[in-house]
């Protein structure tokens, strides 16, 4: 059984690392070498023990190979596939753990995150532009993102240590399942109080610019929606003001 | 613009990129945040704010997914940022329409170069593959600040260019524009929110998060109609 309190050997390093676990991206491996790199760190004791310098050599070869996840919390594999060495796990074992965790942590950090936090928090940073704070809107924005951003990766890489191939449970905490419920409300709240809001603090010269505006925002939208599969928003974005730099300089 | 603000703008933009996905990943590459920081070493950070601003309404359209290419805003809004505050004056919606046009396209061209960069991140790691087998720590160690070094390189290349060609093809709009200048500010205004309301849309138009969508466009119209009102 292991203790709440057990400290992780090598965690400031392995966590530091951890920040990087996407710069050697490449399709091949995805997050793999990066993976390795921040697990190297957790995984020095196997190095230490008599002989170990092989268990260590097979140890972070094996955490070099394939892995996709979010970046944040691929921080919970990597504390539990390092605790699954240290512990002598059999190989086997660990490869199938490493594979069993690629699915579930992305999903959840694309839907904890991409699709919740992060727009959650830009929305905050506009409404903030919009009530005129100036830079104090840059740095809520960053201050409130980063809070939930480094507080994961704290929190996997000592839940992955501790649980080490029992970590699926740490999936089902009761915390990290009603952030889920939580986030996607609590984004749609912000980001539809946001937009609105921006269009009041742009320094329209009339009122009915503000109306034109907003007509072409809800026009604009729905051809993009027409267009998905074909171009992103992006793309038609920049086609439609080209043309209409065309035509305002032409006119 | 002096040869130090525009080396403190790439250094912005260049980090800026990184942080998308190399390191820290903490959002400095978001354009509200680039586009602040690069006004602010261009002498006007409120500027680079607004930039950044309409840029980030473009932005609510990328989800950083896995493997998937997206835009790479950071250095494009750095650069936009530090144009705007290189600028000066009041919002002139003919300039910003112009380099919205050259940000959206390097935006979109960034998610090309980090093709790239993970191309190159792939031919290092064939040669260095040996090593890594074997399980050499230090062969880990160059793979990473190699990437790291690639996408640093790519990132202010991408400013660079933002900045030499955005700021040609703005002042050259800007002083063509014949047209009513409403135009100009329904198009800025209509194509960013227009991008921004589709994304929230996408992302919470359907189950139980809409009715919280409503309610917070509710509160957000009736505070627009105050701001009007005031």
């Amino acid at each position: 059984m292991v203790a709440r309190a057990e400290p992780v050997p090598g965690f400031r390093s392995a966590l530091a690392r951890l920040f990087t676990i996407q710069a050697a991206f490449t399709y091949e491996r995805m997050l793999g070498v990066g993976f390795a790199f921040a697990s190297e760190p957790l995984l020095r004791g196997l190095r230490r023990r008599e002989g170990g310098g092989p268990a260590f050599g097979a140890a972070l070869a094996r955490e070099a190979s394939y892995f996709n996840a979010h970046p944040y919390l691929a921080a919970l594999a990597v504390g539990a596939l390092a605790r699954a060495e240290n512990d002598g796990v059999a190989p086997e074992r660990i490869e199938r753990l490493r594979a069993a965790l690629i699915g579930p942590l992305g999903s959840l950090g694309d839907r904890l995150i991409w699709a919740g936090w992060l727009p959650a928090c830009a929305a905050v940073g506009l409404l903030l532009v919009a009530l005129s704070a100036g830079g104090w809107a840059v740095l809520a924005f960053l201050v409130l993102y980063n809070l939930m951003h480094v507080s994961l990766r704290v929190w996997g890489l000592r839940v992955g240590w501790r649980a080490g191939v029992g970590v699926a449970g740490a999936l089902a905490s009761p915390a990290l399942q009603r952030a889920l419920e939580v986030v996607a409300p609590l984004a749609a709240l912000v980001v539809g109080a946001a937009l609105p809001a921006v269009l009041g603090w742009f320094p329209f010269r009339a009122h009915w610019e503000v109306f034109a505006a907003a007509a072409a925002a809800l026009g604009f939208a729905e051809l993009v929606r027409a267009m998905q599969g074909r171009a992103t928003g992006l793309v038609v974005a920049a086609f439609a003001l080209a043309v209409v730099v065309a035509v305002g300089m032409a006119w | 613009m002096t040869a130090a603000t525009v080396a403190a703008v790439l250094a912005v933009g260049a980090v800026a990129g990184l942080d998308l996905v190399s390191v820290p990943q903490a959002m400095l590459g978001r354009p509200l945040v680039a586009g602040f920081l690069g006004g602010l070493v261009a002498g006007s950070p409120l500027a680079g704010l607004a930039t950044g601003a309409v840029l980030e309404l473009f932005a609510f359209e990328t989800l950083p997914v896995g493997a998937s290419r997206y835009p790479d805003w950071g250095p494009a809004a750095a650069a936009s940022g530090a144009l705007a505050a290189q600028r000066g004056g009041a919002w002139d919606a003919a300039w910003m329409a112009g380099i919205m046009v050259v940000a959206l396209v390097f935006a979109w061209l960034g998610g090309f170069g980090m093709l790239l960069v993970r191309r190159l991140n792939a031919g290092h790691l064939r040669r260095r593959l040996p090593a890594l087998e074997s399980g050499d720590h230090r062969a880990l160690l160059a793979l990473q600040v190699g990437g790291i070094a690639r996408d640093l390189v790519r990132a202010a290349v991408a400013t660079g260019l933002t900045l030499w060609i955005g700021g040609r093809v703005a002042r050259h709009v800007e002083l063509g524009w014949r047209a009513p200048h409403a135009l100009a500010d329904v198009a800025v205004v209509g194509t960013a929110l227009g991008v921004a309301v589709w994304s929230a849309w996408r992302l919470f138009g359907n189950g139980k998060a809409r009715g919280w969508l409503a309610a917070g466009a509710v509160a957000g119209v009736a505070l627009v109609a105050g701001m009007l009102a005031w």
